[in-house]
């Protein structure tokens, strides 16, 4: 077994809030229309309210037994650890497929046309791998130079967009409860968080609770900037794109700099090996093989495979990127499952 | 060792190999007795002069009347010599040891004991300002070559009985002696005991250098490309780290000084910064910060861009090199790497021709190669000038040189052949890779990664005196302790 080094919760929070805020550079846009930026400032609200709810049964595992849900389940016996360890690592492949597929898409579509995206997949995890071999102490203070680039590009994209606002249009609050509900749900997708957050726990030391607030408050706001500049930028350059693309094309308007936008390539390219590395890790812990280079592999091989196959099956990719299906399992992630174990672990005391 | 000086004599002797630089020389004490003696001595690591008046003279004016051998050996260890550095010698290791280490051996008939003498006199530079550490407002001494003299320029700084030297043996044959160097109530034991532990474990026939233990102390399972050993030629400097808990081994024979743990923020801070203004520190910091991304990432971005992307460039640039690129047989990324393989063999040549002849090399250098080579349509001028300003920004921060120039191949490969998205994803896995590493287990990026507020007032910025003296941070704080998760 790898031996892990505790590290600051402060800095995990921080991770995890760098993957709650690649869901907006990376998934498509798919925000209803009916609803003014107002309403969706709304739903941001709501969203990452129901984030905080999916925290608590971690938290209070952290706070109250200071261990997490797979420290749990390896003293639970056999079938029930086995039983947790499969469920969450079919639930962190889905996870990193439902970012990977959107991402190599949207490289292949936007940045290298023609590309094939299962190699850029294949370079991807290759480099994700090594990382989740590191362990996820190593990742974390990764993160930290990724939060720099991260405000680094959203400097450049707002400050490119700052130029071309325009606020007569859509300043009105104008909405209907669907459009809400809607938008609610899309801004729900970052709870995969918690359910990282469940199984990482363990790792960290010095917790507090103003830490998974402030991750959620950076997370809102990093939302509602990149929401106000979809909403009120109205330049030459955004007027000419889709309201229903890619973030990159419709965001990362860097006035007349031609090639700033890499940044934009940087962060998306660099956020996607980030989480898709803690994933791994994730799962790896499951089945207590942290820092085995051939399991990880063969997870790692394992999204490849699935990455081809979705390439060949547009029903299979519809259904790896389907908001609300990862949405019900981490529900199932983050919730119930640690409920579960705290309600058994109170009897059992 | 026996009774028997003769034997002692023949044993040492044939030890040797009947070595020419082994002098025996025999004498016979004043005594009723008629006591046998011999001085045993390695030519040219003693100091003749001193040899003399501290045990030579003494020994053959002292009238040791009727004392037996053993008394006679008793008088000699406390009254007869004129030396403070006077060691008993028990075994025939300790004998070696003493006497390849420039000390006399007095032994004689009769005793299976032997006494050394501290009379040492070899040849050596003297101190004097290393070239590769120049300051500008910092003082002018380095270290030297003899361990002895490199302890006395610590001490000299640091007069604190808090300052321990500790004294070990590396190399089974070359049996180099070394100090680890600390101050007590700065360093961490637990980082001191793995150290002695990694160097005891060291299995070398021979040190000649500190460079051969480096890879010794190096944590296991982490990375290579960056050196998890700091190393200095200035007691200044050397100095200033021990005060943060840092160890300094000072090897017998070799100037450079090394340190642990190192930091990845610690290239990038020099003896001036501390002595200049604050806002100047920090401008330099900042030029050496900038410099060392120019120098691994501009040959890439410019492959990348010239490659891949070459509507990134300014209309006005991408007018002149496409112009320049055109008119040249090969591709922009073997062209980089040409050159910059070729800047490499005129470096190495540079470094290693006698002075006399460097000029031509210059010459050759700059005008055959360089300029030629751009007039003929080989190279392209844009694509020389972008390795030559990489080449230059690489020597700002000299100790880092290997890993740039290993960096610099790499990312214009990656570049050339994937574009930037390569050099991103390239950049990651070098971001993780230093991230992992650890040295005594230290994080090597800690301040940065582990991120810590409170050090950063000696990173990217130096902080005013008064602010650096209110706390010191020691470099133990980094350390993560383990346990098993």
């Amino acid at each position: 077994m790898k031996t892990e080094v505790p590290f600051s919760s402060k800095r995990l929070f921080m991770t995890l809030m760098l993957c709650a805020c690649a869901v907006i550079l990376l998934q498509n846009h798919d925000l209803s229309a009916d609803a003014s930026f107002w309403v969706n400032l709304l739903s941001v609200f709501a969203g990452l309210g129901v984030c905080f709810f999916y925290f608590l049964p971690a938290i209070i595992l952290k706070k109250k037994y200071n261990t997490d849900v797979m420290t749990l389940a390896n003293q639970a016996g056999t079938p029930l650890k086995w039983a947790t360890a499969v469920f969450y690592a079919l639930y962190f492949l889905f996870t990193a497929e439902y970012f990977l597929i959107p991402y190599t898409d949207m490289f292949c579509k936007k940045y290298y046309a023609g590309a094939p995206p299962c190699l850029i997949a294949l370079a991807v995890l290759a480099c994700c791998v090594y990382a989740a071999v590191k362990g996820v102490n190593v990742i974390t203070r990764f993160g930290i130079f990724l939060f720099v680039l991260a405000l680094v590009t959203n400097f450049l994209m707002f400050a490119g967009s700052a130029s071309s606002l325009r606020f007569e249009e859509n300043l009105a609050f104008r909405g209907t409860l669907s459009a809400f509900l809607q938008n609610s749900g899309y801004f729900i997708t970052p709870c995969f968080i918690a359910a990282i957050y469940v199984c990482l726990s363990g790792y960290t030391r010095r917790f507090t609770w103003r830490q998974p607030l402030t991750a959620l408050a950076l997370t809102g706001l990093k939302y509602a900037l990149v929401l106000f500049f979809i909403a009120f930028s109205a330049g030459e350059y955004a007027g000419r794109q889709e309201y229903e693309t890619y973030l990159l094309s419709r965001v990362a308007h860097f006035g007349s700099f031609a090639g700033i936008e890499s940044f934009y390539m940087a962060l998306s390219t660099m956020s996607v090996f980030m989480i898709t590395a803690l994933l791994l890790c994730c799962t790896c812990r499951g089945f207590q093989l942290g820092g085995n280079v051939k399991w990880t592999a063969a997870f790692a091989a394992l999204l490849f495979f699935v990455r081809f196959i979705a390439e060949k099956f547009d029903s299979l990719n519809e259904l790896f990127t389907n908001a609300a299906l990862l949405n019900g399992f981490t529900f199932v992630a983050a919730v119930v499952i640690p409920s579960a174990y705290l309600i058994g672990r109170k009897k059992h005391a | 060792m026996n009774n028997s000086l003769k034997e002692n004599i023949k044993n040492l002797q044939t030890l040797f190999a009947n070595s020419a630089d082994l002098s025996v020389r025999e004498v016979t004490l004043k005594s009723v007795r008629q006591i046998r003696a011999a001085i045993l001595t390695v030519e040219g690591m003693v100091s003749k002069e001193e040899l003399a008046q501290s045990s030579v003279n003494p020994l053959m004016a002292f009238d040791f009347g009727a004392k037996t051998e053993r008394e006679a050996y008793q008088t000699i260890l406390s009254r007869v010599l004129a030396s403070s550095d006077v060691t008993e010698i028990e075994g025939q290791e300790q004998l070696i040891s003493f006497i390849t280490s420039g000390f006399a051996v007095i032994a004689l008939d009769g005793v299976e004991k032997m006494i050394a003498v501290g009379s040492q006199g070899y040849a050596y530079r003297g101190v004097a300002e290393p070239e590769s550490e120049v300051v500008q407002r910092g003082a002018r001494e380095g270290f030297t070559e003899p361990l002895r003299v490199n302890m006395s320029l610590l001490r000299r700084r640091v007069k604190s009985p808090d300052l321990v030297f500790e004294q070990m043996t590396v190399g089974k044959k070359s049996r180099t002696q070394l100090m680890l160097c600390y101050l007590q109530k700065a360093v961490s034991q637990e980082l001191l005991e793995k150290l002695r532990e990694r160097l005891q474990s060291c299995d070398l026939e021979t040190v000649l250098a500190s460079g051969y233990l480096a890879e010794y102390l190096e944590d296991s399972r982490t990375s290579r490309l960056f050196s998890g050993v700091g190393i200095s030629e200035r007691p200044d400097t050397v100095c200033g780290k021990l005060t943060e808990g840092r160890i300094a081994i000072i090897v017998d024979g070799t100037p450079a000084v090394m340190l642990v743990p190192h930091l990845f923020v610690e290239e990038f801070q020099g003896v001036d910064d501390y002595s200049n203004r604050t806002y100047y520190a920090a401008f330099i910091r900042t030029l050496k910060y900038l410099s060392f991304f120019t120098a691994i990432f501009l040959p890439a971005i410019y492959t990348a861009f010239a490659q891949f992307h070459p509507e990134y460039f300014p209309t006005w640039i991408l007018v002149k090199t496409s112009k320049s690129l055109s008119e040249t047989p090969l591709p922009v990324t073997l062209e980089v790497l040409l050159i910059t393989f070729v800047y490499e063999i005129m470096k190495e040549a540079g470094l290693r021709i006698p002075k006399s002849l460097g000029h031509a090399v210059s010459i050759v250098g700059a005008l055959v190669i360089g300029e030629s080579a751009v007039t003929a349509g080989i190279i392209s001028s844009s694509t020389l000038m972008v390795v030559a300003t990489a080449a230059i920004c690489s020597y700002v921060t000299s100790s880092l040189y290997p890993p740039i120039m290993t960096l610099r191949f790499l990312f214009v490969i990656v570049g050339g052949t994937l574009g930037l998205w390569g050099i991103v994803l390239a950049t990651a896995i070098v971001l993780i890779s230093m991230c992992s590493k650890t040295s005594l287990g230290v994080p090597y990026m800690s301040s940065l990664a582990p991120f810590s507020l409170r050090t950063m007032r000696d990173v990217f910025v130096r902080a005013g005196w008064k602010k650096l003296s209110e706390h010191t941070i020691k470099v133990q704080n980094f350390a993560e302790t383990e346990e098993k998760a």
